[in-house]
């Protein structure tokens, strides 16, 4: 560990510069509010219990046209009868966000809309999104894609990277998932198996599948190549696009040539999923900003959590709508950008150590899984 | 060492331990040899890979061992990888969700019962000291903290 702590110092300073942050003109402030809508009396809440608090990252841009977009993701879909909880809380957050008011101008979906990458539950999670009226873009995350190689999920959503700009905003959409190294062919593995190796989150036999490619690298920085230096730029990834925790892919393998090529730009933020939890990081000029998902929370990994990060609150692990939500992201008159986490219980911040995700974790130590490294099972009982 | 093998090795471990170390009633009067040690590790470790298979919803053990520990199809390391956020060197504690004063044992049924909506298993079973076995070896070199919430 102490060994990972130095290369990690070494390259934050290389990275980071003398002096180098994210443009001055970005203020971060952090505020509890009751959701308008519920003040409003709309959404017909009967208890307080049902009230939910939001807690908003403000970052500031310089002066934009105003517009609104929202974030899902990680809804992880079982079949209808399987797990109608996730059906629940997918549904919850599409009708939140079609609801909201001024519309939204567009919904980006993260991705794992599915858990085992079936077409009943891509195309269920289809069916939900409908429900959002406004244009939805998507990007994938590995539960979607290594039951049959993505192809289910681009028939039904295209292109898994993608760019469009928008009222003076150059939006990315990376494909962090489908570069995974084959782990599978010399074992003969069934699909069924891939999918499920990929699934498991602390698992031994997918490694390092989050990456974005050497293709999708020269992609990135062609299409930035004709944009101003100091023009505002985000970025969707399905992982974190720096080194959190790779045991669990909380990052991307290439993490460090990303850097590279956003480095020229003084306005970049990196949205993400996969992480489940809410994280805030800063490398050089880029910030990440991680997203709730809906089905349930990860916990914090046991190192690597950003310094800068305000931990989320213990969830209650007998409350399926605790430490779960989606984000309304808003750019405003005055050219900020509210980042809302929308987290369906009570408060998002924890406020002390005791109620904290990342404190509860003080005296922990933790270590890989054995059963998925013995040949030749992998895992499975046989 | 294959796992259908170990997971129910108990009487034969216990065979293999009569035989290296003579009758319970003589343990620990002679020196322990490196092949006894050995034993007793494999014995514990074949417990560690069972729990692992049902931690991470393995159907093929959970028929085996005649248990249910989900209908939702979650299993348990989707909230706790790599046996996190368990907190075994915790116990025993007041659980606040249970409401009583409690055992990892008991917060494990706990688990099955509501989040995962399945069904309770015998405290004393087969499965239940696997799960055990596994969340304590995942959690090993952490403080032990008894109490703390």
């Amino acid at each position: 560990m102490a060994q990972d702590e130095r290369e990690r110092s070494e390259l934050h300073q290389v990275l980071q510069g003398a002096g180098e942050r994210p443009d001055r003109s970005l203020g971060i402030t952090r505020r509890t509010f009751l959701h308008r809508s519920l003040l409003a009396g709309a959404g017909g809440a009967a208890s307080f219990g049902w009230f939910p608090l939001i807690n908003t990252l403000d970052l500031s841009f310089g002066a934009l046209a105003p517009f609104r977009f929202a974030w899902i993701s990680d809804t992880h879909l079982y079949p209808r009868d399987v797990n109608t909880r996730f059906v629940d809380k997918a549904t919850r957050a599409v009708k939140e966000a079609q609801a909201m008011n001024p519309p939204v101008d567009f919904l980006i979906f993260g991705g794992d809309l599915a858990q085992l990458g079936s077409p009943v539950e891509l195309d269920l999670g289809n069916e939900i999104l409908k429900d959002v009226k406004a244009r939805k873009v998507f990007i994938p995350g590995e539960h979607d894609w290594y039951l049959d190689m993505g192809q289910k999920w681009m028939q039904l959503f295209g292109q898994p990277n993608w760019t469009f700009d928008h009222k003076g905003v150059r939006f990315i959409g990376l494909d962090t998932v489908s570069r995974g190294p084959d782990y599978w062919t010399v074992k003969k593995m069934t699909a069924e198996e891939r999918m499920g190796h990929m699934a498991t989150l602390d698992g031994s036999v997918a490694g390092a599948w989050a990456g974005v490619g050497r293709d999708q690298l020269e992609w990135l920085d062609r299409t930035l190549a004709s944009w101003a230096k100091d023009k505002p730029v985000v970025v969707f990834s399905h992982n974190p696009l720096y080194e959190y925790y790779p045991p669990w892919n909380f990052w991307v393998r290439d993490w460090r040539e990303v850097q590279e090529i956003l480095r020229p730009f003084s306005s970049v933020t990196n949205v993400h999923g996969h992480t489940h939890q809410v994280l805030y990081n800063e490398i050089g000029k880029l910030r990440s900003i991680g997203m709730l998902a809906t089905s349930w929370p990860w916990p914090y990994a046991p190192e690597g959590v950003p310094a800068l990060t305000k931990c989320m609150v213990r969830a209650d692990p007998g409350d399926p709508f605790d430490g779960v939500g989606w984000s309304r992201l808003t750019f405003n008159a005055q050219g900020k950008v509210d980042n809302e986490y929308v987290m369906w219980r009570k408060d998002v911040f924890a406020e002390t150590p005791t109620d904290s995700g990342c404190g509860d974790n003080a005296n922990q130590v933790l270590h890989p899984r054995v059963a998925d490294q013995m040949w030749p099972s992998y895992g499975a009982f046989r | 060492m294959r796992v259908r093998r170990a997971v129910f090795i108990a009487a034969g471990a216990a065979a293999v331990l009569v035989l290296l170390i003579g009758t319970p009633a003589q343990a620990h009067k002679e020196k322990h040899t490196p092949e006894q040690v050995k034993v007793f590790q494999e014995v514990f470790m074949e417990q560690v890979r069972a729990g692992d298979l049902l931690f991470h919803g393995d159907e093929a053990i959970q028929k085996k061992l005649k248990v249910q520990l989900s209908r939702t199809g979650m299993a348990c390391a989707m909230c706790h990888p790599f046996a996190s956020d368990n907190h075994p060197h915790e116990f025993p504690k007041f659980q606040e969700q249970i409401g009583k004063f409690a055992t990892l044992r008991d917060m494990i049924n706990w688990c099955i019962e509501k989040p995962n909506e399945g069904v309770r298993i015998d405290p004393d079973s087969d499965a239940m000291k696997a799960l055990e076995a596994y969340i304590y070896w995942s959690n090993r070199g952490s403080k032990l903290d008894p109490g703390r919430h």
